[in-house]
Parts: structure tokens; sequence; C-alpha cells
């Protein structure tokens, strides 16, 4: 039964998707993905920046004009780690990633790229000028955050379902 | 698609999760199977005729509609 066991797992080998990370990625993803997001909010909300982190190489000197060009890179190393996250909390694998789960992922990823675009629309017509551009870079995480939403909900379905599980 | 896994796994007397590790996919891929409510690939259809030494039209078969 081993032996059969080994040549059927080989097997299955050829058809794992390559694109994914393994299981570990989830918990440094949400770590990541947390960190950043408090920054980035003290970045938003605070204006916080950090100290001397700053792009001097394009540092243009203003002619008594107001400067809208921000050169602390603290909100563009908010947004790296926010992205970088997500995508590592999508694309970990779970502990056992078979062919079920990857047709969940599927499912879940056709859903977010829908809800986001859903969102996209009513943003369309609900916020204008600037506010929308805004809008714009968070929905850029929308499609990443309703995968995580979805594919959960889907995850959690599957544990909760009746089990008869006798011989 | 029908299937009569229960009745094979009962034939053979092992549980959804012990024939869970052999094919290695989770239980809980086995029950939806199972239950019906999802179709698995040939790979995995034929790994489990392979674990039940029957022919795979013996566990699973075509119903009216499909």
């Amino acid at each position: 039964m081993s032996v059969l066991f080994y040549i059927c797992s080989n097997k299955f080998d050829k058809m794992k998707n390559s694109l994914l990370l393994p299981n570990k990625y989830k918990v440094l993803g949400w770590i990541l993905f947390l960190a950043f997001a408090t920054l980035g909010m003290f970045c938003m909300l605070n204006n916080f920046k950090i100290p001397g982190f700053d792009l001097n190489i394009f540092n243009v000197k203003t002619d008594g004009i107001a400067d809208f060009r921000d050169f602390n890179l603290t909100n563009e190393l908010a947004f790296l780690g926010i992205t970088v996250g997500l995508l590592m909390v999508v694309f970990a694998k779970e502990k056992i990633e078979d062919e079920l789960i990857t047709m969940l992922r599927l499912k879940s990823l056709q859903w977010a790229v829908l809800i986001s675009y859903v969102i996209l629309i009513v943003l369309n017509f609900s916020v204008f000028g600037l506010s929308f551009l805004m809008m714009l870079v968070y929905n850029l995480w929308t499609i990443l955050i309703v995968f995580i939403i979805k594919f959960n909900i889907a995850l959690f379905k599957l544990k909760k379902e009746e089990v008869v599980d006798e011989k | 698609m029908k299937n009569n896994l229960r009745v094979q796994r009962a034939i053979k007397n092992i549980t959804q999760a012990e024939l869970a590790e052999l094919i290695s996919v989770s239980r809980q891929t086995i029950n939806t199977i199972e239950s019906g409510k999802y179709v698995p690939s040939t790979v995995l259809a034929l790994k489990m005729a392979k674990v039940f030494a029957v022919p795979v039209e013996e566990i699973f078969d075509l119903e009216e509609g499909d």
C-alpha cells in the first residue's frame, strides 16, 4: 500500500499549481499586511513620515509655488508592504492543497474580480475628482481582499459540512 | 454523476480520512465527492479505482442529464 501511495503522490506532483507559495507564507503575509497597514494608517491620518527616509535624487527645489510632490517614501513603503503582504496571503498554499481547493480558489478569484469591478462602477458614479483617484488606489487591493474573504468563507463552509465518516 | 464511494469504502473497510490519505487529498474532498457536491478529476477517479482495485465505472456512473 505504501508503494501505491508513493506512486500516487508522485503523479500528483505534476498537477501541482506551481504559482503557489508554501503554507507558512500565509502567516508571514498577515504579519506584513497588518504591520504596513498600521504604518499606512498613521501616514494617512497623522501625516506620519519616517524621518530621513527621503528620495533625494529627484528632489526639485520649489520656486515659491505650492509643491504637491512628496519625496518622503513612507507611503510608498506602506503601499509596497500592504500589497506584498496581501499577495502572500492570497498565494499561500493550504495545508492540504488538493484539486477541490484549487477549484474553490478559482471560483473565489472569479467572484473577487466581479465584485471588485462592481465596486469600481459604483464608485465611478458616487465619488468624483481627486477622491475618486484615491478610491482607485484603494480599489487595487479590493480584488485581493475580496478573494481572501470569499475563499475563507468557502473553506469554512467546507469544514462545517456534515460528516459521515464511518467505515 | 452518481457514485457508490461509500459502498466501496464499506467493502474495503476504510474511513474517509484513510482514503484521503491514500490518494493525498483532504478528508473534506472525499466527503464532498461522496455527497455528490464535487466531481473529481480523471486522475483522482483513477487513483480511487486503484485503491479499491475496481474499474472506474464501478465507482462512478453517469446519470440522466449529464
